[in-house]
């Protein structure tokens, strides 16, 4: 192990120069008195290289996919290309309002209309609407329409079931709650749906089942056809989680698969970057049933011209002030459009084939919960660990000191000591021995070193416990920490 | 094929060959038959240099703000962000980070949250914020769920009647899936003011669980009625959404009673990009922070009592509390947390109260200017005002006012009304927003073209 992170002893931002007694902000006129801020904003005043040091300075205490592999599972953490970082900042796309005359953003709208088109060959469901802000934000909406849906056939208040696997994303039954459900969690037979168990669950309360294929074991839903048949036996709707949609590219969709709405994540599938916690661009993609009450507006081609379409009498209505994140929606509409049919087919058969070969090797060390033909990721029981005194915890930590980011870790939970493992298309074999020797040599190392680890980084093993038991959770924290003086054991602020 | 998928010669078999297969078909031996597809029906595949090409050739039939005089604005507002910011921002050990789950990986984004937290809560005069959310209207969504978690029992919310559409669209969305109602609060016709009677009275029927107010409001004025708010509502949780820029020279909202404070923070740093992505602020009291929706970073200690940050209070959050969470946010808006950060670090507090002030004198000078034109009431409300403000057409129409001025390349405003086919029908309104773009030169030719276009109408 030859990696060290950069380890700049920085100081906050608020620390890089002495606080002075600031001059009141001017007067402005007509603002009366009492809506008048009375002391300047508390926040340094630096020159523009102090603050581009700092920031440069934090950027190289981060990883990121850029830095290294990252196989966090579930997250789809791929190349995020470069030339759609160059296109989202031409002033064509950057400096235009989404409150500026239609006539004025035709090609925005119809790059909106181009992507929608082929998200909705990719799902197999023709309605799309790219409004969601990520996600999450995209399941809300889609159960926000199935409950339009049935209101509209006058089921709202028998319908008021939420079913879904114990491997579904928290977001799942964090969104169907919120949208007004209540929901009740199915135990899963070996990592996949128990259609028996489901046929057991549905009645005429069922709203809807979400289900993500494949799932979060990395397991494609064989019985699929089955769980739509059994789903809309009973008149409820079946709901695609496209977090995966990735492994599946070409081989078959949520259309075929029998679903009736999906959301996409389009920061996983197509690439746009994260952001280190977002920004995401969430899909909204319906077929024929859910389909007139997404959201308004839509993306319609009227003759050669494209325009925003607000005459959706069964439209759930806004979920966003503005339409999406347009700079994404262009990122992945570059993707998209570079990959092209066969290149998009590509992407799913190489996360595959990249997922079974890193789960054959990494398999080796530690025990595989569930069959292994997996799609594009593959999950990994910690729980020989244990026998060393060692948790899931210490080994990503002593991944971390390879270089390495560690995979996802604790989910899905109905695995012990789970570790969920992808490297999805664009990591090449070299990298993926590498990454099966890094995780050999962490799991070879002594205990000790496990527990201690991370050491390369910019910081150690970071006391989580603390931070939630005696929350400090800004600068104005800090300051009245330290004014609570230096008792023993009380956190002082920073230098 | 693009050099984005791996194709060294002999990869692909080398693999195959360690899982003893011929093909990569047989790993969707699962997928059953009748569930598989032919052809997706997307296209071929293109070079990078098509792509551009292609891309290209679409934006160029986009008008960018800066070939008009611009006025549109707004809660999304156009403003020149330092090329600093997104040299920051651009650095891709930021950008193509996930969340940060493995905090010790991660200080850089972490410690850049935090600093994110600090400076809305020095804005707002609240306790604590969280690491973001996708929008001001998303926000106000959020808020509208908490306070109903604050107050634990009541169904309708209050929000003013001069909210923008969208937003109210948003809010009853937010609204309609625990059964809450949204009530709008009328405004004084002749200054935009809230009616404090009619709010008195409907918090007195004791059904109100929280109230959401703007500054500056819909119409672009700053209503002092917000700060008597809280006295009515006791304890009824208070929302101030308020503009960020606008905070640098109005009082923090957490200094009039506000117990949550939201805001669009797009114009701090990031373009406006046809509407995305933006950012959602939100902050509240410590006393409710575990009530708070999203994700919070939280300043803690390493093993050797060296300064470090990491994710914290994560037990309200979806990942860990799954139905019962606070909210289902997952993704929010990390990167534009850090652009926000380093455009105010940039500009400083007495920049950005130079700027607000700027703005501020422009939009009195347009005001002023366009009072004088036969057919036009600017500004519409006798209240004072920022940098936008409203204007009202006495005759013709929105859509046509818009239409003559944009063919002398005037972008004159955002139509305040609902689009929708079967809204209530609304006065010819628009919102007009001062830039740091426009300067006396396009204020002359705003006016102009307004007065020849009220000539015409």
């Amino acid at each position: 192990m030859s990696f060290r992170q950069a380890r700049w002893d920085e100081p906050a931002i608020w620390d890089l120069a002495p606080e002075r007694a600031a001059e009141p902000p001017p007067t402005i006129p007509g603002i009366p008195e009492r809506m008048r801020r009375k002391s300047a904003v508390r926040w340094p005043e630096l020159s523009e290289l102090e603050v581009v040091r700092h920031f440069t300075r934090l950027s190289q205490m981060n990883f990121g996919i850029d830095t290294s592999p990252y196989p966090l599972g579930s997250c789809t953490m791929k190349y995020n290309p470069k030339v759609s970082e160059l296109l989202a900042r031409r002033p064509g796309a950057a400096d235009l309002h989404p409150g500026q005359p239609e006539e004025t953003a035709q090609g925005a709208l119809e790059i909106l209309w181009r992507l929608e088109r082929l998200l909705g060959r990719v799902t197999g469901l023709p309605e799309v609407s790219l409004q969601a802000a990520a996600g999450a934000h995209g399941e809300w909406a889609a159960l926000l329409m199935v409950r339009a849906y049935f209101r509209d056939r006058g089921e709202l208040d028998q319908r008021t079931e939420v079913l879904l696997p114990d491997t579904a994303h928290g977001t799942n039954p964090a969104s169907a709650r919120m949208a007004g459900f209540t929901t009740r969690e199915l135990p899963s037979k070996e990592g996949c749906v128990d259609l028996a168990a489901l046929r057991a669950a549905v009645s005429d309360r069922t709203a809807c089942f979400m289900l993500t294929n494949p799932n979060t074991a990395g397991l494609f839903e064989s019985d699929i056809l089955e769980i739509a048949e059994t789903v809309h036996g009973v008149g409820g709707t079946l709901y695609y989680d496209g977090a995966n949609l990735n492994a599946i590219l070409g081989v078959t969709h949520p259309g075929r698969m029998g679903f009736d709405v999906a959301h996409l994540n389009l920061h996983k599938t197509f690439a746009t970057p994260h952001g280190g916690g977002g920004p995401g661009a969430g899909v909204l993609a319906a077929g024929e049933k859910l389909g007139p009450y997404l959201p308004v507006p839509r993306v319609v081609k009227q003759g050669r011209k494209f325009r925003l379409d607000y005459d959706r009498p069964k439209s759930i209505g806004k979920i966003k002030s503005a339409y999406g994140n347009f700079g994404l929606d262009l990122r992945a509409y570059a993707f998209a459009l570079t990959h092209g049919e066969e290149g998009l087919r590509h992407v799913a058969r190489r996360a595959v084939l990249n997922s079974n070969y890193l789960g054959l090797r990494m398999g080796r060390s530690l025990p595989r919960p569930f069959r292994t033909l997996v799609k594009h990721e593959f999950l990994l029981s910690g729980s020989p660990l244990k026998a060393r005194g060692l948790r899931t915890l210490d080994l990503a930590k002593r991944l971390l000191d390879e270089g390495v980011h560690a995979p996802t870790i604790y989910f899905p939970a109905l695995v012990d000591e789970a570790l969920m493992v992808e490297l999805p298309e664009t990591e090449s074999k070299r990298v993926l021995d590498e990454y099966v020797a890094a995780f050999e040599r962490s799991l070879a190392d002594s205990p000790e070193n496990l527990r201690a680890a991370p050491r390369s980084l910019a910081v150690g093993r970071i006391d989580e416990v603390r931070a939630a038991r005696e929350p400090l959770l800004s600068w104005k924290d800090l300051r009245e920490a330290a004014g609570k003086a230096e008792t023993p054991g009380a956190v002082a602020p920073e230098r | 094929m693009p050099r984005w998928i791996p194709d060294a010669p002999g990869e692909e078999a080398a693999l195959l060959s360690a899982l003893g297969i011929a093909s990569i078909d047989e790993l969707f031996a699962d997928v059953p038959k009748k569930a598989r597809i032919g052809k997706m029906g997307v296209g071929p595949s293109h070079e990078e240099a098509e792509v551009v090409r292609e891309v290209d050739r679409l934006l160029d039939r986009n008008k960018p703000l800066s070939k008009f005089a611009n006025f549109v604005g707004g809660r999304i507002a156009p403003r020149y962000s330092p090329a600093a910011v997104d040299a920051i921002v651009s650095r891709s050990e930021f950008y193509t980070a996930y969340t940060p789950y493995q905090p010790e990986a991660s200080q850089g984004m972490l410690r850049a949250l935090f600093e994110f937290q600090s400076l809305w809560v020095e804005l707002t005069g609240l306790d604590v914020a969280n690491a973001s959310l996708y929008d001001g209207a998303t926000a106000a969504g959020e808020a509208l769920l908490f306070c109903h978690r604050v107050r634990d029992g009541g169904r309708r919310f209050l929000v003013p009647a001069s909210l923008p559409w969208e937003e109210k669209s948003v809010l009853r969305n937010y609204a309609s899936g625990p059964g809450l109602v949204l009530d709008e609060i009328p405004y004084h016709e002749g200054t935009g003011r809230l009616d404090l009677d009619w709010v008195r009275a409907a918090v007195s029927t004791g059904d109100v669980f929280g109230v959401l107010a703007d500054v500056p409001n819909g119409f672009g004025h700053v209503d002092e009625g917000v700060a008597d708010l809280k006295e009515i509502l006791g304890t009824i949780p208070l929302v101030v959404a308020a503009d960020p820029l606008a905070l640098s020279v109005l009082e923090p909202p957490g200094n009039y009673g506000a117990d949550v404070v939201v805001g669009e923070g797009q114009g701090f740093g990031i373009p406006p990009s046809y509407g995305g992505p933006l950012l959602g602020l939100f902050a509240c009291r410590t006393e409710h922070v575990r009530l708070a929706p999203g994700r919070i970073v939280g300043a803690t200690r390493d093993v050797e009592g060296r300064p470090a940050y990491t994710l914290t209070l994560q037990t309200r959050e979806q990942h860990i509390r799954r139905s019962r969470a606070t909210s289902n946010i997952c993704t929010n808006q990390s990167l534009m947390a850090l652009a926000f950060t380093v455009y105010a670090s940039v500009v400083g507090p007495r920049g950005l109260a130079a700027l607000q002030s700027s703005l501020a004198e422009k939009a009195r000078t347009l005001a002023s200017a366009l009072g004088g034109i036969d057919g036009i009431r600017a500004p519409r409300f006798d209240a004072p005002y920022l940098g936008d403000f409203t204007i009202e057409l006495t005759r013709g129409t929105v859509p046509e006012f818009l239409d003559r001025l944009r063919r002398r390349k005037v972008l004159g405003g955002h139509p305040l009304a609902d689009p929708r086919p079967g809204a209530e029908p609304s006065p010819a309104r628009l919102l007009v927003s001062a830039t740091e773009a426009i300067g006396d030169k396009e204020i002359q030719k705003y006016v102009r073209s307004a007065r020849a276009a009220m000539g015409a109408a």
